[in-house]
């Protein structure tokens, strides 16, 4: 069964002057248990948008999401889910513990697990020193932080985060990162938005991007990055009174008897044959691809030309 | 739907308005140990002010508590966390809805106990012409807690369908009111003086007072103050009245938060 299987969701939104805004076009996507999945798309193409709509917060204006097989309308289909809000606000007179304690209590963990449970979260995301001061007190980053805590403490099999890593410092994301490929090695499940490619290309087993409310591209990132070889940097060994010019390419860098060669994917296998036949030797052979970011700028360049 | 109310008690004790109302609570206690200034019908005046005084807390409480609270919860975006739990909107609704009646039931009691040690002090002083018959008090009292309950499940209605906490608040005072004259005006709509009252406009308020929640069957506190007889089986009308209603208000609320859409 598929954790997330969204189909065929359309959302719009009627704003002031009875403007009608297409949140999201026709969106179909699936979710396996045990994947990480990142969810990628500049801001306003409809990420919170979907997200809200998997859990139940909006209505869809037509077709469906589950989580694992159970409608998103019904509470039941959050009972293994964790889920982290965009800019999350919890019951600010609570303190950390409180609200990790409430939420645990909604998930019926008994007592003692919940306790263990939650110096677990409350530890390893930097909060124990503040656990007993309302959340009222914490700063923007403390609060996501108790975002991820309340989204970690019942052990979840599916995780829901939008934009995880918003508002951490460089430590808090790279724990996030790590937490996240942890996740991972459990089998869990894991779904995120973010506008970050990098955090994409690190953690998660495919991604979906999307771009003025419709989904332009859903692959496995290591597909994505395959695709994106573009040429090959040689570094060949040549003499140094030679001019630098090899195969009909000009040296891209010169450093004394090395030399280095941009060659296009093309032009490749005919470029090696001319190192072949004149003896010359290879010292080193270097991919020059595309990352997930240039792939993620074409696409919404392309989105908003056609746009 | 337990959890739920017991944050909602969590959060009303830790409110700074709600502390706010309860020291005014504790200071306007001491006026009717004023009252007996006045060297006449001590004891009656006493408990005239002690029970006016109650009411007049708990129509704060109702109305700030029952009009903010989801009003509150969805401007500060706390429904976005607690919704994402497997909390069906109807638990929500309801855990919030008995967490805030079960709080003005506490003030009740709270307040019920002071007033009761007031009108004791000042009757040893100043000796009551008639008795003082407790049962009756305790039942006044009950009955003004019963009434702002219903009138919580007004707020929490007309909050269901507001994006502001204007319609709530204020609705709820204007309901509060309305709901307060709807037995005179339909009494003077039947009697004869009114026949010069268009039948259109008699239908109407008609209309309107088997719809509005009438609150003036749930005010003894003549019966308290004169120590009269209490109508029993009016009593258990009116009981029987606030349930049916909280809950035919209570079912509308949750149809309605069931189907909002939190944006
Ligand atoms: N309540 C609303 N009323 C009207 N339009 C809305 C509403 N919420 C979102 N939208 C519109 O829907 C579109 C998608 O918004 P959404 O919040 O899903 O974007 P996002 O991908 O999460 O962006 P970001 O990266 O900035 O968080 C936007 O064009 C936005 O203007
Ligand atoms: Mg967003």
């Amino acid at each position: 069964m598929n954790a997330i299987e969204i189909t065929d969701l359309c959302k719009q939104f009627t704003g002031k002057k009875r403007v009608r805004i297409d949140a999201l076009k026709n969106i179909n996507l699936q979710v396996e248990t045990g994947e990480i999945f990142g969810f990628l798309g500049p801001n306003g193409a409809g990420k919170s948008t979907t997200i809200k709509i998997i859990m139940g917060l909006l209505r869809p204006s037509s077709g469906t999401a589950r989580i694992l097989g159970v409608h998103s309308g019904l509470a039941a289909s959050r009972l293994r889910v964790g889920f982290l809000p965009e800019n999350p606000a919890f019951f600010d007179y609570l303190s950390a513990e409180e609200y990790v304690g409430f939420v645990g209590s909604q998930f019926k963990m008994d007592d003692g697990l919940l306790k263990r449970r939650s110096e677990d979260v409350l530890k390893r995301l930097d909060l124990w020193d503040a656990r007993r001061r309302p959340i009222r007190s914490y700063s923007k980053g403390m609060v996501q932080r108790v975002g991820l805590a309340q989204a970690l403490v019942h052990d979840p099999d599916i995780y829901i985060l939008d934009e995880p890593m918003s508002g951490l410092d460089p430590i808090g994301r790279a724990l996030v990162k790590d937490i996240i490929l942890e996740l991972k090695n459990q089998g869990k499940c894991v779904f995120f938005s973010t506008h970050i490619t990098d955090d994409v290309e690190k953690v998660c087993d495919r991604v979906g991007v999307i771009v003025r409310g419709a989904l332009v591209a859903l692959d496995r990132v290591e597909n994505i990055l395959k695709s994106g070889v573009e040429g090959y940097l040689v570094h060949l060994r040549l003499s140094e009174d030679v001019p630098a010019v090899f195969g009909g390419f000009e040296a891209v860098r010169r450093s004394g008897a090395i030399s280095e060669f941009y060659v296009p994917c093309p032009a490749f296998n005919s470029f090696m044959g001319t190192v072949n036949t004149s003896g010359t030797e290879v010292v080193l052979v270097e991919t020059r691809r595309r990352n997930l970011e240039d792939f993620f700028l074409s696409l919404v360049s392309v989105g908003r030309e056609s746009g | 739907m337990m959890t739920m109310i017991g944050i909602t008690l969590k959060g009303i004790f830790r409110d700074r308005v709600f502390q706010g109302i309860m020291v005014t609570a504790c200071a306007f206690l001491l006026i009717p140990v004023i009252a007996s200034l006045s060297m006449r019908q001590v004891t009656e005046l006493s408990v005239t002010l002690s029970l006016s005084l109650i009411s007049f807390i708990l129509l704060l409480l109702s109305v700030f508590l029952g009009g903010t609270s989801l009003w509150k919860d969805i401007d500060r975006r706390y429904t976005f966390s607690v919704l994402g739990l497997p909390l069906s909107r109807q638990s929500y609704l309801l855990g919030r809805f008995c967490g805030t009646a079960l709080f003005v039931m506490l003030s009740a009691a709270v307040l019920g106990a002071a007033a009761f040690a007031v009108v004791c002090y000042s009757s040893a002083i100043y000796p009551a012409d008639r008795p003082i018959i407790w049962s009756t008090m305790a039942l006044c009292i009950l009955f003004d807690a019963l009434k702002y309950i219903l009138l919580i499940a007004v707020a929490f209605l007309l909050s269901t369908v507001s994006t502001s906490f204007f319609l709530p608040v204020f609705g709820t005072i204007a309901m509060f009111f309305a709901g307060g004259v709807a037995q005179q005006v339909h009494e003077y709509i039947l009697s004869p003086a009114s026949e010069s009252i268009s039948p259109v406009v008699r239908q109407i308020a008609n209309g309107l007072y088997y719809l509005l929640p009438n609150f003036e069957a749930f005010d003894l506190k003549v019966n308290a103050i004169y120590g009269l007889p209490l109508p029993t089986g009016g009593l258990l009308l009116t009981l029987g009245y606030f349930f049916v209603y909280v809950t035919f208000l209570l079912s509308v609320s949750t149809a309605i938060f069931s189907r909002r859409e939190l944006r």
